[in-house]
């Protein structure tokens, strides 16, 4: 377990920031609820896996053998033998808190899109006004449920004229992943 | 080892003692030479060493390689040959707060840039498509209306004669009828 490099530091950001807007160095220096810093996190590269933790805990964890840590904190996506970052579905929590554009799924388009489909425009109940074409965007139920993120295809004001089957959301990562890809979502 | 030292201690006693003739030897030159006649020594005083003359060092001239005239080595060094001393090897890590800062600092202003560039972009498309559809919205207009002028003066043309042609041209039309081929089966 390491910390990342400059330029792995800069491609995991980039990917970040695809779903997130400024508040993204809140990840970094966290405040607590009364205004004063919070606990310090980190990223750190396990194998290919990125992850978040608080440091404290980072440190407890030198104690365990590399090849033997399976997981500490929160895993944010893994690096390609490229140098390329996927983002995983274990980052939900952490980009959802951020995100800058959000979509909302109606009930009828919930279950299409836990199951690996995109989103069809009919299934979209309401988005977030002047979003961009292929821009990253995390999407919801009604109910304000993170359910996943996915990347645009078209700007919103294009999407409106567009028919009702066509796909307005590509999908990047869902819910369903946690039980579909149950086997390699930690294996580096 | 004691013999040796014994006769370590001969030869350094036969040393001293050897040294002392030689040493009279020379103060007899000097005395011979004290017959010539020369200016009585003067007194130098040394400067003492806290002085300030003496504590400032004299700087040697450094010389350029262009002063020196030396004949030109290749210099040339292979790209990848050369590295920077005293850096680090392999990655630098970033661990630190401020560090993380500055590279986020960065990719989200490079992000913010290029959201806002594809949402002016996308304005404007859309602001020429607007401006598209009034265009065709207009020329539509303008088409209708023209073909309604039209046809308002195909109907003033016939209401103008229709008084006194109404007739005749129903007479012409029940007229033009029987004059149409018609076939029929017996």
């Amino acid at each position: 377990m390491r910390p990342l490099s400059e330029t792995e530091m800069k491609t995991m950001f980039e990917k970040l920031a695809n779903y997130t807007g400024a508040s993204l160095n809140q990840l970094i220096a966290p405040t607590s609820e009364d205004g004063t810093e919070g606990e310090r996190m980190v990223f750190r590269l396990q194998g290919s896996r990125v992850y978040y933790a608080p440091l404290a805990l980072v440190n407890y964890a030198t104690s365990i053998p590399r090849d033997q840590l399976l997981c500490i904190g929160t895993q944010i996506g893994k690096f390609s033998k490229t140098g390329r970052f996927f983002l995983n579905i274990t980052s939900l929590s952490v980009i959802e808190k951020h995100a800058r554009f959000k979509a909302w799924l109606k009930p009828n388009g919930v279950q299409p899109f836990l199951y690996g489909g995109s989103v069809v425009r009919a299934h979209i109940g309401r988005w977030s006004e002047d979003c961009p074409g292929s821009q990253g965007i995390v999407i919801y139920d009604m109910n304000d449920t993170p359910l996943g993120f996915g990347v645009t295809t078209r700007s919103t004001a294009e999407a409106r004229k567009l028919e009702p089957t066509a796909m307005v959301i590509a999908r990047q990562a869902d819910c369903g992943e946690w039980l579909r890809e149950e086997d390699t979502l930690f294996t580096t | 080892m004691a013999p040796t030292k014994g006769s370590a201690k001969g030869a350094s006693s036969g040393g001293g003692s050897s040294s002392k003739p030689l040493s009279s030897g020379s103060r007899v030159s000097k005395s011979s030479k004290n017959n010539v006649k020369r200016p009585p020594p003067k007194e130098v005083k040394n400067k003492a060493r806290t002085e300030r003359e003496n504590l400032s060092k004299k700087k040697k001239r450094v010389y350029s390689e262009a002063e020196l005239n030396l004949p030109e080595l290749n210099t040339i060094t292979p790209v990848g040959v050369v590295k920077p001393k005293g850096k680090k090897k392999g990655k630098t890590f970033v661990d630190d707060k401020e560090g993380m800062m500055t590279i986020l600092a960065m990719v989200n202003a490079e992000k913010e840039g290029q959201i806002e560039s594809k949402m002016m972009k996308a304005r404007q498309l859309e602001e020429i498509r607007e401006a598209r559809k009034k265009e065709m919205e207009a020329r539509q207009a303008e088409k209708k209306s023209k073909l309604e002028a039209a046809k308002d003066s195909i109907r003033n043309k016939k209401k103008g004669k229709g008084v006194d042609k109404s007739e005749p041209a129903t007479n012409g039309s029940a007229k033009s009828k029987p004059k149409r081929k018609s076939v029929a089966f017996a």
